[in-house]
This record gives C-alpha cells, sequence and structure tokens, in this order.
C-alpha cells in the first residue's frame, strides 16, 4: 500500500513573485527620488505657477540664491524682513555683497576667467516677498558682475 | 549505503539562501521610499536684465513697447494691474486679461514677428513678488488646459527700476 507522505508544518513558500515586486519597486524609489534638489530649499514657499516647467536645457553654471523668511514651524514670521539662505547663515539683502564676489571668485578659479558671464543666477525667492527686495537682490548681483537671471516658481497642480 | 550515493552522485538544486538578500533589498527600499520628497517641479522664467542701461542706437525699429504695472497697498496687495495706460483691475480676472491683452498684440502664439517684443514689469516695492511671477507668467504663455500644451506668447521680460518703498 502505497501512501502519500504529509509532509507536516514547514512548507517553502514561493519568494520569487515577491522579490520580483520588490526589486520593481527598490528601482522606482531609486529613480524617483532626486538629488537635482538638493540646493533647493525649503523654508521658502516658491510662487506656484502652472507654466513653470523644468527648463529642457540646464545652464552650463548656476548660482542658486534662496530667499525667503525666517518662520516658525506654524508658517508665521519670525522676523518682518526676508532674507538670503547663504550656506546656513541668514544675510539681509543689502549685506549680500561680499558673499557674490565670494562666489564669483570661487567660479572664476573653477571654471576659468570669463565663466561669471555663463553663471546663471536662479533666485528662489518667497512668495510673499516685496518686489523691491528682490529687484535689489538681482542689482546686486548685477554689482558683483553676473548678468542672467532666472526667477525660480514651482509647477502647480491642476 | 544507498543514501550516500544517492548524495554524491545525485546533482542537487543548490539552495541560494534568500533571506539576507530579502533584508537587505527591504531596508533598501525603506531607506528610498523615505528619502523620497514629493515636490512638485520647479520651473525658471528667465529675465533679461541687462547691465548697461539700453542704448538709443538698438532702437532701429521701435516695436510698441509693452509695459506692465503693477500698483500696491502698504502689504503688497495687488491694488492694480495696468497694461500701458489700461486698466485691467486687481481680481482674479486680471491676468486673464492681461493674458488675452499680450495675445492681441502679438497676434498669435509663436508668432515670430512678435519675437522682439519685450515687456517691461514696472511694480511697487511692495508687490508681492506672486504677483509679478504671475503677470511675468501670463505675458510669456499660456497653459492649454486640455492638451497640456504651453502655447508660448512674449520670451522677453524685463524689469523695470525699481520704486522707492512707500514712506
Amino acid at each position: 500500500m502505497k501512501m502519500r507522505k504529509i509532509e507536516m508544518g514547514f512548507t517553502e513558500p514561493d519568494m520569487t513573485p515577491m522579490i520580483d515586486i520588490v526589486f520593481q519597486l527598490l528601482t522606482f524609489f531609486m529613480i524617483a527620488i532626486n538629488f537635482e534638489n538638493t540646493k533647493a530649499d525649503e523654508r521658502v514657499k516658491l510662487p506656484k505657477d502652472s507654466l513653470a516647467k523644468p527648463p529642457v536645457v540646464k545652464p552650463e553654471h548656476e548660482l542658486v540664491l534662496n530667499f525667503g523668511y525666517q518662520r516658525f514651524p506654524s508658517g508665521e514670521l519670525r522676523k518682518s524682513r526676508p532674507e538670503v539662505f547663504y550656506n546656513e547663515r541668514y544675510v539681509d539683502v543689502y549685506e549680500i555683497s561680499p558673499e557674490l564676489e565670494q562666489e564669483k571668485r570661487v567660479m572664476e578659479r573653477v571654471h576659468g576667467q570669463n565663466a561669471i558671464k555663463d553663471v546663471t543666477v536662479l533666485i528662489r525667492a518667497d512668495s510673499e516677498i516685496p518686489t523691491g527686495l528682490v529687484q535689489e537682490l538681482i542689482r546686486k548681483c548685477q554689482e558683483a558682475g553676473f548678468s542672467k537671471f532666472s526667477l525660480r516658481a514651482t509647477s502647480e497642480e491642476a | 549505503m544507498m543514501k550516500l550515493r544517492n548524495r554524491l552522485s545525485e546533482p542537487t538544486k543548490l539552495q541560494i539562501p534568500m533571506a539576507p538578500m530579502i533584508d537587505i533589498v527591504f531596508l533598501l527600499l525603506i531607506f528610498f521610499m523615505l528619502n523620497l520628497k514629493i515636490v512638485s517641479p520647479e520651473g525658471n522664467f528667465n529675465i533679461n536684465l541687462p547691465i548697461s542701461a539700453p542704448s538709443a542706437v538698438a532702437a532701429e525699429f521701435t516695436l510698441p513697447e509693452i509695459k506692465v504695472g503693477m500698483v500696491s497697498d502698504r502689504q503688497g496687495n495687488l491694488m492694480q494691474l495696468t497694461l500701458g495706460s489700461k486698466n485691467l483691475g486687481n481680481d482674479e480676472m486680471a491676468f486673464e486679461r492681461l493674458n488675452r491683452e499680450i495675445l492681441k498684440i502679438i497676434g498669435r502664439p509663436g508668432n515670430p514677428l512678435a519675437k522682439d517684443i519685450e515687456v517691461e514689469i514696472d511694480a511697487d516695492y511692495e508687490t508681492q513678488y506672486k504677483y509679478v511671477v504671475k503677470a511675468i507668467s501670463n505675458c510669456t504663455g499660456r497653459l492649454d488646459t486640455g492638451s497640456k500644451q504651453v502655447a508660448r506668447y512674449v520670451e522677453k521680460i524685463k524689469f523695470a527700476p525699481p520704486h522707492k518703498p512707500k514712506a
């Protein structure tokens, strides 16, 4: 008499489909994560605009300036004047010139003497900043020798 | 005796230990999941700001200059949006009107004749930056809601010299 042996307890589940899915997810998250936006400062509440599309051609060299308010976690302003967030420091827009000069020197040393002409200054300004101060920041940059400017906005989800 | 023969000669399927690999893969998965920031992509508006004052020599054929003016109160709220001498109001529809007026000026989107048209933004010192970006956006083009295509209007945007703050 033949009797099938009934295995008790442990059965090996088929892992292959699960591993497939997990690898898919892993790949998705690895690709979706963008290290591009590391310079983006979350403290700056950019203006929203549906036309703001990521540029097709990336500028050759760029200098990102984050210009915003210090806020409490609740969103209220800690200070009434906006400041430039520069390397973990807060710099008033009227005192930014030394930092810009330093950026210029670094650019020239790294990319050559005339590189300053190819540098695009990306201005990430808070949506509530008075326009006059943004223009002041641009003027300071022009004084330092920067000539190309871009204003940043987030593309609104329609 | 039987058992020994069996084990030595028969090619058995090699069992790769899966558990450590799955552990690592899960760790990586969780790492990437937690690092993923859901941010909407950012885009640029290029602005045209020559350092030197524009020389009069360059104006061979003078195109009609488009001037978008923005008047604000002390808090920076938009009080009035103007195009040339035309008042466009200060509500949500003002920017829509601006968009339509710009289209009227350039004729049709992407018109090669309108390539050299320049829009000057002249905003009060206090005007909140978001209104300026909105105005720039409405001058540069229009997003078709159906096809998600952008119709380009004016490429060149510049700022008027800054105003003094209201005393």
